[in-house]
């Protein structure tokens, strides 16, 4: 995937069942561009997404991560998405501890209608991570 | 036939060594069924000789090899082979050989940050160049027994549980297994849980609130109190006691303080930091109280890359 | 035809060291080096925690006298945070270290200093330790054993952890003494104060007088003296005045905040561990015959320093041996008679403080509050006076430490005392297993803990004593690390 002299980062982003992945959907049906450097893993909840699995994400190969759930108050689960954002600070807190920069984890609420938005979104991360460089923790063999 | 037994310490303090000697007098009974064939903390073999004139470094074969403490320098990696190739089953003694322990809390560190500190920064010390020649030097870090070489029992702890060790000895010599237990210190704890999340998290200034007459199941759980507590994210082990009629509690709650995880992670490949930032994360505590996440939490767990100088970054 | 002796390992001490003897062409001693081959860099890695979280960090420094760094660290933090424990706490922290004391003093007799004695340095070396007392002597070996484990034991229901405890906190002590486990203690504690009586007349009667010659000889050498005295001039282990003492005898105190203006560390090139020498004497020089600078700390020094013992069995034995041996004594090989005064006094006084109502006060520790400050705390370790030396922010967070341990004062005396041994012993190029044996044990008198003398990276430290001629070739080299060096040498540094 690499071209022969720019970096092409790997990005994780875990889309909830309910709204984002929906949304990311709608992005596809509309056939709105986005860099194809993400991977979109399906998850029921955001609130289901343990910080564990965030972590191990971005110092096992994934120079950035970004968490997708229901706008606050929309939860199919009710309060799943507030969970979220109670990890998103230990989150944050952890990338420091890790070296990371703050940069490499996002967390966003995007709704199944906003598809303009998952497009445009997905766009700023890859374009922020590109500025900020590879993941310190990854080895690239290619 | 005695089993033949060799001991080195590499990186250590000499806990764990003490630790031997806490199994009191049945330890007596165990020495009988041993045949001490090295160990320098008690006996006088030597590594080239008993007049220094060897030329290489020199381990009797034994049954069963026990190292404590961290490879820290070039003589110590040595020696780690030749007891590994000198011994039929190894075994890792003590939380330092198990995981680096406290001495890789260096590992945050450089090798050149840490000389100039001690030989150059020092307020007391004629500021001077390091060491060399006739002392072997250093490795870039704190290694763990099984990064140099591979480990066939491993008894955690800082120091190790004196019952823990008989346990495991005499398992060797009737052969039968002996494993450590998946489970956490909280699960050995007898103190009372109340509910789900407690007081906000706070520096342990002052006394935790106790029942000094009545028994420990009187105290509410500290991490309740507020106290930050390991005990949640730390393999169980240590409130084993061998003391008759002696209740079973982990040896710190017995002093009321808190665990601080000195018998490593549940699971030894488990990330302590996450799992517990996680965990008070999830359980709306207030994670910004927690201070110095990475070296509280990787305390005694510093090797095998768990600790290391942080990623430099460009300056932006 | 000069020639390197080495011993590798020094065995029966506490860390790792290894010894180099140059021989010159006639065969003589020329050169001796005790080196110190670890390094472990607790002053680096002790920056940046929160200072309340020391106490439990630097036990680690040491699993033989944990207290005792313990015990320091706790006294530096009481000084951060400006606050003095209540009674009650300080007598519980006094307790827990009496009780150590008798602990690390049993194990380091017996353990091992002793199988050369109990066994003759000449013995065997496989029988020469513990386990061949054991079999030569089962029901003093069962008593050895049991009366070490009583003192853990103690120390256990005193704190919940024996070994790297926790309980000596910033303002005094986490865990009251309740009345039930205060009567288990005290009859643990008079069996311990039985069995130091017993060691001492054993060690009076059935040892001491078969080594006279040895006790005489074996590494003496003239230093000053280093050790805590209490207001009135008495022994005193977990606070006080240091009193330093010139090799004439002569005395003056001071307050052991003030020890960074009385010594100064030097650096050799062979050896991670650093010499401490006072200022005030002159420049620094091992030279055995005009030692410049040189003081001893640990059981001999305190000893000489010391003008009483507050207890009286002690006091009795302080009495004859001063009368026996004067003030100050300087045969290196005394410091295992001191220890054994030294064993009994603790004895004495965790009977005594067990006995004190105070003991189970409920008041044991007054609440801190963070604030930026320098915090000195000082207690005699086993092996010497200990010094930790603390600052912090305005959060509590520590910012800067310097320690030095009872070892690391030991350092340029072990040298000089292996040194004149080797001297004595080696002559002609004759030597054999038996005079290596004797220098060994002329380290082990300061029974050194090099684990705590090398906080500073990694653990081990070598002991080297090269005998080299006066024409600079080298005869032997009695060391630790021995063909290691050159194997270093091929090796590119890993990684």
């Amino acid at each position: 995937m690499s071209e022969a002299n720019g970096f092409e980062p790997k990005i994780i982003a875990f889309c909830c069942n309910w709204c984002s992945y929906a949304g990311a959907d709608l992005a596809g049906t509309s056939r709105l561009q986005y860099p194809p450097n993400v991977r979109i893993v399906r998850v029921m909840c955001s609130g289901m997404v343990h910080p564990n699995l965030i972590i191990d994400t971005l110092t096992k190969g994934a120079d950035g991560v970004i968490l997708c759930g229901c706008h606050p108050g929309d939860c199919h689960y009710l309060d799943g998405n507030l969970t979220a954002q109670k990890r998103a600070e230990a989150i944050d807190l952890m990338l420091e501890d890790f070296g990371l920069e703050p940069e490499r984890f996002r967390l966003e609420w995007i709704s199944a209608s906003e598809g303009p938005r998952f497009a445009q979104v997905m766009t700023e991360m890859v374009e922020s991570i590109k500025g900020i460089g590879p993941s310190p923790y990854v080895r690239r063999s290619d | 036939m005695a089993v033949r037994v060799a001991e080195e310490w590499l990186t250590i303090c000499g806990g764990c060594e003490v630790s031997i000697l806490d199994i009191g007098e049945p330890l007596i009974d165990v020495l009988a069924l041993l045949e001490f064939v090295h160990m320098p903390v008690l006996m006088d073999h030597k590594y080239y000789g008993q007049t220094g004139e060897g030329t290489v470094l020199e381990i009797p074969e034994a049954d069963v090899g026990m190292i404590s403490g961290g490879v820290r320098n070039e003589k110590e990696k040595h020696v780690t082979e030749a007891m590994r190739a000198q011994c039929e089953t190894l075994i890792a003694l003590g939380s330092c050989a198990c995981f680096g322990g406290i001495p890789a809390m260096a590992n945050m560190y450089s090798l050149d940050d840490l000389y100039s500190k001690v030989y150059r920064e020092s307020p007391t010390t004629e500021p001077a160049e390091v060491p060399s020649g006739t002392v072997p030097s250093l490795l870039d870090r704190v290694y763990a027994i099984d990064e140099v070489v591979p480990v066939d029992l491993y008894i955690p702890g800082c120091p190790m549980n004196p019952g823990m060790i008989a346990e495991a000895l005499t398992s060797l010599i009737d052969e039968t297994p002996f494993e450590l237990a998946e489970r956490s210190v909280c699960d050995e704890c007898p103190v009372k849980r109340e509910r789900k999340s407690g007081e906000p998290i706070e520096r342990p200034l002052q006394d935790a609130q106790f029942d000094l007459d009545g028994p420990l199941e009187n105290m509410r759980c500290l991490m309740e109190q507020g106290i930050l507590c390991l005990g949640p994210v730390t393999r169980a082990g240590c409130a084993r006691t061998r003391e008759a009629g002696a209740p079973k509690v982990p040896r710190c709650i017995q002093g009321y303080m808190p665990c601080r995880g000195c018998f490593g992670p549940i699971r030894m490949d488990a990330n302590p930091l996450v799992d517990m930032m996680g965990a008070l994360s999830s359980n709306g505590l207030d994670v910004r109280q927690v201070l110095d996440r990475r070296a509280t939490f990787n305390r005694y767990i510093g090797a095998r890359n768990r600790l290391r100088p942080l990623p430099s970054r460009p300056a932006r | 035809m000069a020639k390197t002796i080495t011993i590798a390992p020094v065995t029966r001490i506490e860390g790792h060291a290894k010894v180099t003897i140059n021989l010159d062409d006639a065969g003589n001693v020329a050169d001796t080096y005790v080196n110190v081959v670890e390094l472990r860099g607790f002053e680096k890695f002790c920056v940046g925690r929160p200072v309340e979280e020391l106490p439990r960090i630097v036990t680690s420094i040491c699993g033989v006298c944990p207290w005792s760094h313990h015990l320091a660290s706790a006294k530096a933090n009481d000084a951060i945070f400006g606050v003095e424990p209540p009674p009650t706490g300080r007598k519980l922290r006094e307790l827990c270290n009496a009780v150590a004391f008798t602990e690390e003093h049993i194990l380091h007799f017996f353990f091992l200093a002793g199988p050369d004695y109990v066994m003759g340095p000449d013995a065997d070396y496989s029988i020469r330790n513990v386990l061949g007392i054991l079999q030569a002597d089962r029901e003093l070996g069962r008593r050895v054993v049991r009366a070490r484990h009583l003192g853990s034991r103690m120390l256990g229901i005193l704190s919940g952890k024996s070994i790297h405890p926790v309980t000596a906190v910033p303002g005094g002590f986490s865990k009251p003494l309740a009345e039930r486990d205060r009567d288990r203690l005290a009859s643990m504690a008079q069996e311990v104060l039985d069995f130091a009586k017993f060691a001492i007349g054993y060690a009076k009667e059935e040892i001491f007088p078969n080594y006279a010659e040895e006790i005489r000889d074996l590494g003496t050498i003239e230093t000053g003296f280093l050790g805590t005295v209490a207001e009135d001039g008495s022994l005193d282990l977990y606070d006080g005045r240091l009193r330093l003492m010139k090799p004439d005898g002569t005395a003056e105190d001071f307050a052991y905040d003030q020890y960074d203006d009385v010594i100064v560390e030097h650096v050799e090139p062979w050896s991670y561990l650093k010499f401490p020498y006072i200022r005030a004497w002159g420049e620094f020089s091992m030279d055995i015959d005009r030692p410049v600078g040189i003081y001893r700390t640990n059981t001999l020094a305190r000893l000489n320093v010391a003008d009483r013992i507050s207890t009286p069995l002690a006091q009795a034995e302080l009495e004859a041996y001063r009368k026996a041996f004067g003030r100050p004594v300087q045969q290196t090989l005394r410091y295992n008679h001191a220890r054994l005064i030294e064993l009994l006094y603790n004895a004495e006084l965790a009977v005594q403080l067990l006995e004190d109502p105070a003991i189970t006060g409920r008041d044991t520790r007054v609440p801190v509050t963070p604030r930026a400050a320098r915090g000195v705390g000082c207690v005699e370790a086993p092996r010497g006076t200990l010094i930790h030396d603390y600052q912090t922010d305005d959060e509590g967070m520590v910012t800067d430490v310097n320690l030095i341990v009872g070892t690391t004062h030991n350092n340029a005396p072990i040298n000089m005392s292996v040194n004149q041994a080797a001297k004595r012993l080696i002559s002609a190029g004759v030597y054999d297993e038996t005079i290596l044996n004797k220098i060994e044990m002329a380290i082990r008198a300061y029974d050194p803990c090099l684990s705590c003398a090398t906080h500073n990276l990694d653990g081990t430290i070598a002991l080297t004593v090269k005998i080299v001629a006066r024409d600079g070739g080298t005869i032997a080299n009695l060391s630790n690390v021995g063909p290691l060096r050159e194997r270093n040498e091929e090796e590119a540094r890993p990684r």
